[in-house]
């Protein structure tokens, strides 16, 4: 195995439920060692389903093994001094500070990034907030809903004439944390070459903000606010998702010319479509979609998703089946390229797990190892790394400070 | 300006034809790269989508394509000339980066994948950004952003948290009206670019990244897979993380979202409430009886937020520390004293004065921080230029590429 992008590297990880967990675990992944500082007065996303086999315990809940794999876990008690103590001592021996708890919580705990900068001046320290840790909101919490409705993203989703929808997957937490990894790289590569730390700022309000361009543009120029439009689109047409044969079978299709919606004629067995005066062009196919679309349905809702989807590629027709989750697990396609992973657990065993979106070489850039079960590394990091003797470490287990 | 950052003096070639790949050049120039955009003669396909300044056409004053290639420089080539096509491999032979965006097939056909052009640059880093990756038994598939929401299995878990829908079953998997995909690929593809950079630092060789972007969508769904991993898959109508209440309610005046999973939250809740007799009932005792019972509890709730619009309920519950927040528009997000404080939005000015803002960058870095160096190139506005500074080409050279 050749050596992974970040081996060497140490990383704190403050993270609290998804986005920089999320974070850290990709450096994890890439050959970081991740120490992430967790508390067994305050646990979160360990004690919330789904757990495995639907039995409860702080080992077991997918949710929290999904976005901590790969990491070490040592349960620290912040509300005790000695706590705080032992937790400057890791930072002081790490090169990244990661946190996402409410504006000013690392401050009180004197972990905040001038305090930190004090134990390791070539620290790189991101803070991530809902609403960022500036401004007269700064102070708001916010999950992935509240950062949805607040960028307007929220609006430009949903069916036309209905309310606006609330996208699937957490989608703010992933992506305000694709932005984090992205500028922990670049401060890693930065140091690489100067010896310089730096802090670093990331919103998840503004990392949703970067989605819609065109919408704040147009809103910017005269005032006007984007029409929920399901799946449709304002150039392309048909651009919609399909029912097909059997319960809950989907597919989309989307067509970007005229070659392609001749070829989608032809497939579906309708020749005739791409002579009709109403379908033949771009324009026309915008303003009678309502005409369009029942005809398209017919056709797909007599064949299985992966019949139509199959068709229509081999014609040339940009297509596609509407996964749920159990089938982006057990994609073939997915499965072979090794997006798909499969970590031992000693609890919970072997689970599927979404992990890299590209390869290298043809090779997963990473290494993905099961997540930690609570306090595994209390003992490695407490005295390997940090190199306290027996006995102290056995005071601070009874003082409560490692919980 | 001159354009500084992490990685400034790493040189960019991007070819792309997508939101991803064009992005994810972006994101390297924003971070201090010389990116050079190369284009084929009739321009990018952005240049013909808008929004534009006056409304009418303008292919120098497409918003999506101002907002994708800001911070990079501009070349014309026809590579499917013999004389574009080698002055583009000297180009990529002068390169760190080759960014494509493109559809495998066409990948392929064009011989763009690094073993192809790495003859004189071992270290040349091939970031390849495709629809369903390069390898796989749907490598070949075609699509844009309807398909890889709907095959990365976000459309199915949209919507993405408890919603007044009537029947989820009935209703279509939904995309977001965005290029959400594109800016996501985007991102990952900078994060996966910037750890081969430093992974080259280490081996002294560049490689090949095959980044699929219905991989990217399913790679932030960690929650939506960990359901499907650990016990059953989600259905349609959503129970996220299986404590409630996090849920999306109407109010007196629109929507509001309210995550009150944690006990502390719950009681504020209810204390806001006043405390209603119901409160105290078993069946909501925890957030995960609250979800079992959510049937019976859902209209308890809606008593209240009926009453109340989301801007009352929204102050309320965010002073006692309860995430919660109504339904902005795209343009009271814009115009929120928030994002005005903290500059978020960059001001443009177009053809004849036009004013009108684009999203900026939502990190903010203390030693390499983002700025806009430069607006978006002209079609060909530099090509002499970045011939004559990274190959030395002389003007016979120069007039022989140009078609």
């Amino acid at each position: 195995m050749t050596m992974l992008p970040l081996e060497g590297i140490r990383i704190a990880d403050f993270g609290q439920i998804i986005a920089v967990p999320y974070t850290a675990q990709m450096l994890a992944w890439l050959g970081a060692e991740v120490i992430l500082i967790e508390s067994r007065e305050r646990l979160t996303t360990r004690i919330w389903p789904p757990f495995a086999d639907n039995e409860p315990g702080v080992n077991r809940s997918g949710g929290f093994n999904m976005v901590n794999s790969s990491k070490m876990s040592c349960t620290i008690n912040l509300r005790d001094p000695e706590g705080i103590a032992l937790a400057k001592q890791i930072i002081s021996l790490s090169d990244v500070v990661v946190e996402n708890y409410s504006s000013g919580t690392m401050q009180r705990m004197g972990l905040g990034y001038e305090s930190v900068k004090l134990l390791r001046p070539d620290v790189i320290y991101l803070s991530l907030g809902a609403f960022g840790r500036t401004g007269p909101m700064k102070d708001l919490v916010g999950f992935h809903s509240v950062i949805n409705l607040f960028s307007g993203l929220a609006s430009l989703t949903g069916h036309k004439g209905s309310h606006p929808r609330i996208m699937g997957g957490l989608f703010p937490d992933a992506f305000s944390g694709s932005y984090c990894i992205l500028s922990l790289l670049e401060a890693i590569y930065h140091r690489v070459n100067t010896g310089e730390g730096q802090h670093i700022e990331v919103a998840m309000t503004e990392a949703l903000g970067t989605l819609m361009p065109e919408a704040v543009m147009e809103y910017t120029l005269d005032g006007t606010e984007p029409e929920r439009v399901g799946n449709r689109h304002k150039d392309k047409a048909p651009h919609n998702v399909f029912r097909c044969k059997g319960e809950e079978s989907w597919v989309a299709i989307s067509v970007d010319d005229e070659t392609q919606f001749q070829a989608l004629a032809k497939t579906a067995g309708s020749p005739e479509w791409a002579s009709d005066e109403r379908f033949a062009t771009s324009e026309a196919r915008l303003k009678y979609q309502d005409d369009l679309e029942p005809l398209i349905q017919e056709w797909t809702v007599g064949l299985r998703a992966e019949e139509v989807v199959d068709r229509l590629q081999k014609a040339g027709v940009s297509a596609g089946r509407v996964l749920d989750s159990a089938q982006v697990l057990s994609d073939p396609h997915m499965v072979q390229r090794g997006f798909v992973q499969f970590p031992c657990h000693p609890e919970v065993g072997s689970r599927p797990l979404g992990a890299f979106s590209w390869s290298v070489d043809g090779e997963p850039p990473g290494v993905v190892r099961s997540a930690p079960v609570l306090g595994e590394h209390n003992r490695k990091v407490v005295q390997e790394l940090l190199q306290l003797p027996d006995d102290e470490y056995a005071r601070l287990v009874d003082s409560g400070a490692i919980s | 300006m001159l354009q500084q950052g992490a990685l400034s003096g790493i040189k960019v070639v991007e070819f792309s034809n997508q939101v991803a790949g064009s992005f994810c050049a972006r994101l390297l120039g924003d971070a201090g790269a010389d990116v050079v955009k190369v284009e084929p003669p009739k321009g990018d396909r952005y240049r013909q989508t808008g929004p534009y300044p006056e409304g009418s056409f303008d292919p120098d004053w497409s918003g999506l394509f101002l907002y994708l290639n800001s911070n990079k420089r501009g070349v014309v080539l026809d590579i499917d000339v013999s004389g574009g096509r080698s002055a583009f491999l000297d180009l990529v032979s002068a390169a760190d980066f080759l960014v494509v965006g493109e559809n495998s097939v066409k990948i392929e056909r064009l011989g763009l994948r690094r073993e192809k052009l790495v003859k004189t640059n071992q270290g040349l880093i091939v970031t390849s950004i495709t629809p369903f990756g390069l390898t796989g038994p749907d490598s070949s598939y075609i699509g844009d952003d309807l398909i890889a929401i709907g095959a990365g299995g976000m459309a199915y878990a949209t919507p993405g948290i408890p919603d007044m829908v009537e029947d989820a079953d009935l209703e279509p998997p939904l995309r977001s009206n965005t290029y959400m995909s594109g800016y996501l690929a985007g991102v990952q593809g900078a994060v996966a670019s910037v750890a081969a950079l430093l992974s080259r630092k280490i081996q002294g060789v560049g490689c090949e990244i095959d980044l699929s972007i219905q991989e990217a969508v399913a790679s932030v769904m960690p929650f939506e897979l960990a359901h499907a991993s650990y016990y059953e898959p989600k259905t349609r109508r959503p129970e996220i993380f299986g404590v409630m209440p996090n849920a999306y309610l109407p109010c007196k005046d629109g929507y509001v979202v309210i995550m009150a999973v944690m006990e502390g939250h719950w009681r504020n809740l209810m204390d806001l409430a006043d405390n209603p007799d119901w409160a105290e009932l078993e069946v909501f005792a925890s957030g995960v009886e609250r979800a079992r019972n959510w049937d019976a509890l859902e209209p308890l709730l809606l008593e209240w937020t009926m009453a109340h619009t989301g801007a009352e309920i929204a102050q309320l519950a965010q002073n006692r520390g309860i995430p919660c927040f109504p339904a902005y528009t795209v343009g009271q997000m814009v115009d929120s004293p928030h994002v005005n404080e903290r500059k978020f939005m960059r001001d443009i000015e177009g053809p004849n004065g036009k004013k009108f803002k684009l999203p900026g960058y939502p990190v903010r870095m203390e030693k390499t921080p983002w700025h806009l160096f430069r607006s978006a190139p002209k079609l060909g506005e530099h090509t002499s230029i970045v011939f004559e500074e990274w190959l030395e080409y002389s003007e016979q050279q120069l007039k022989r590429m140009i078609v």
